[in-house]
């Protein structure tokens, strides 16, 4: 019975040889990128078991004293369990306001979040159950989740954001690059961001959204500036310190944190926001609530029609 | 099954450490199998299969760390393909079950009666027998080890035990022996896809093999 069988079933079919070359190359690639982590994640443990002022060093490191890597970004706000490995280990990361070095990799856990300070003015934030490692100046690994980038710089000082499907490329933009189930988003809100998959290179304009899958096929869909899909990325902004500072700082903040275009009624109103000077703070507020808050205070209101925020004189 | 686990599991090792002879000795041993295992399931669009089999391997490197041996080490690469096919249909709006395998059902009474059927040029037969070829392929490649190779050489080559022995660098003894442990796990395999089917039961506690 089994020789009858296999007999009436024939030989299986063999896969093609392109094929079998095609894959190979690709798995042997992966395979040594795989080895290359995996040996430079050895040596570091190596060398921190070298001994005991190599220890002594790492405990500072750990404390944020001293930092033998260049500074890559500060933490500014968190919520929930956010965690950071710069050598093997996951800790919990228990006060904002640490530096983070060069190699050092961050994560947020279910219910997470986190918001980080680049310099330049650059807000990134991560979202929930989200890990990243910040590779050098201006580059950062997303290896997992989903993550916003702010970036007010001039032309050509973008970010690099690398993930297992493509890097993404940002010229002083706002966007948001997720990676999750072998796909990789990108929605930007602002400016322009390139892509490059396995030398090709696409390109997202404000208000599109890309994604990519893990054969290469790439969906494009819009998104508004002002979607519900920005949400969480306004709740995690960090807010400006606004005691003594005049409102219109303020209305600029909560119409770029909404992606919205501030107008002004006259040019009497815009007078008059420049001269009501704010006091108190607004941490922890997302930017609408922060803005009711101080709003209600002065003689101005804000109308929201469409992707525009528009300061009135209050009537009542 | 343990030890064949177990095995699996120092293999596993073995490429995680870098041994890339390690890596092309599975990966020879599994592309084809992989490749048919895709093939299958994707009305034989043999690019797609090859692009699915691609990120298979490669989500599977990232993941190894991972494998703790519980299953064999093919089994644990065919779920990833699964995986790696249900992210393909959801992403085209396609349904994962379109392409139902008579491996994939529970209840194989219809390879009975495709086998019992008389040789016929219907179109209706011509499905069937190509289903069932499809069985035996998927019944033949799911075999631990080279046990699906060793069928093959046997009974589509007509070679001889010695000269098994031979290509597999063992004894006449031992080649005997893995010649008809090979047998019968293919029969205890085909019996378990065909467990509904009293009848193929029957014929398979009857045959000599």
């Amino acid at each position: 019975m089994v020789a009858a069988l296999i007999q009436a079933a024939g030989r299986r079919t063999e896969p093609p040889a392109d094929a079998y070359r095609q894959v190979l190359d690709a798995a042997m690639t992966a395979l040594r990128e795989k080895s290359r982590r995996r040996r430079e994640r050895s040596w570091l443990i190596g060398a921190a078991a070298a001994g005991i002022a190599a220890v002594s060093v790492m405990l500072l490191l750990q404390r944020g004293e001293v930092s033998l890597q260049p500074r890559m970004a500060t933490v500014v706000r968190t919520i929930g369990a956010v965690e950071l490995r710069s050598g093997e280990r996951w800790k919990p990361l228990v006060e904002s306001g640490g530096a983070i070095p060069a190699g050092t990799s961050l994560r947020t856990l279910a219910g997470g979040g986190a918001a980080l300070s680049l310099g330049d003015g650059t807000s990134l934030r991560l979202a929930a159950t989200t890990e990243v490692q910040f590779d050098g100046p201006r580059h950062i690994l997303l290896r997992d989740g989903m993550l916003y980038l702010d970036n007010r710089a001039s032309l050509g000082t973008g970010f690099r954001i690398g993930t297992p499907l493509g890097t993404v490329h940002d010229i002083g933009t706002q966007f948001e690059v997720r990676v999750a189930d072998g796909m990789l988003r990108l929605r930007v809100r602002e400016g322009h961001v390139e892509i490059d998959r396995a030398g090709e290179r696409l390109t997202g304009g404000a208000g599109e959204q890309l994604e990519i899958d893990v054969l290469g096929g790439v969906t494009r869909s819009m998104i508004g500036t002002t979607d519900p899909a920005w949400r969480w990325a306004e709740t995690m902004a960090p807010a400006p310190d606004i005691d003594g500072r005049p409102a219109t700082e303020l209305l600029a903040w909560v119409a770029r944190e909404t992606g919205r275009r501030l107008r002004y009624q006259s040019p009497d109103v815009e007078q008059r926001a420049a001269t009501v000077i704010l006091h108190g703070n607004i941490r922890h507020l997302a930017p609408l609530a922060a803005l009711d808050a101080m709003l209600a205070t002065t003689d101005l209101e804000y109308v929201l029609e469409g992707d525009t925020m528009e300061i009135r004189a209050r009537t009542e | 099954m343990a030890d064949l686990v177990h095995v699996d599991r120092a293999v596993a090792r073995r490429i995680l450490g870098g041994d890339e002879a390690a890596f092309r000795e599975m990966f020879d041993r599994f592309f084809p199998r992989l490749y048919r295992f895709a093939l299958a399931r994707l009305d034989g669009d043999a690019d797609t299969a090859r692009d699915i089999v691609q990120q298979t391997f490669c989500n599977a490197i990232q993941r190894l760390d991972g494998y703790r041996g519980e299953a064999a080490l093919y089994t644990w690469f065919c779920q990833i393909c699964r995986n790696v096919l249900a992210d393909h249909f959801r992403k085209r709006g396609r349904g994962v079950a379109r392409v139902v395998l008579l491996e994939d059902q529970p209840d194989a009474r219809a390879i009975l009666e495709a086998l019992a059927a008389p040789v016929s040029d219907e179109p209706e037969s011509r499905v069937w027998r190509l289903q069932v070829r499809r069985l035996v392929e998927a019944t033949l490649d799911a075999l631990p080890g080279n046990y699906g190779d060793v069928l093959e050489w046997k009974y589509l080559d007509g070679q001889s035990v010695a000269e098994i022995a031979q290509r597999l660098g063992l004894g006449p003894k031992a080649a005997e022996s893995q010649l008809q442990r090979a047998r019968e796990a293919f029969r205890v395999a085909i019996a378990d896809l065909a467990s509904a089917s009293d009848e193929l039961m029957g014929t398979l506690g009857r045959s000599p093999g």
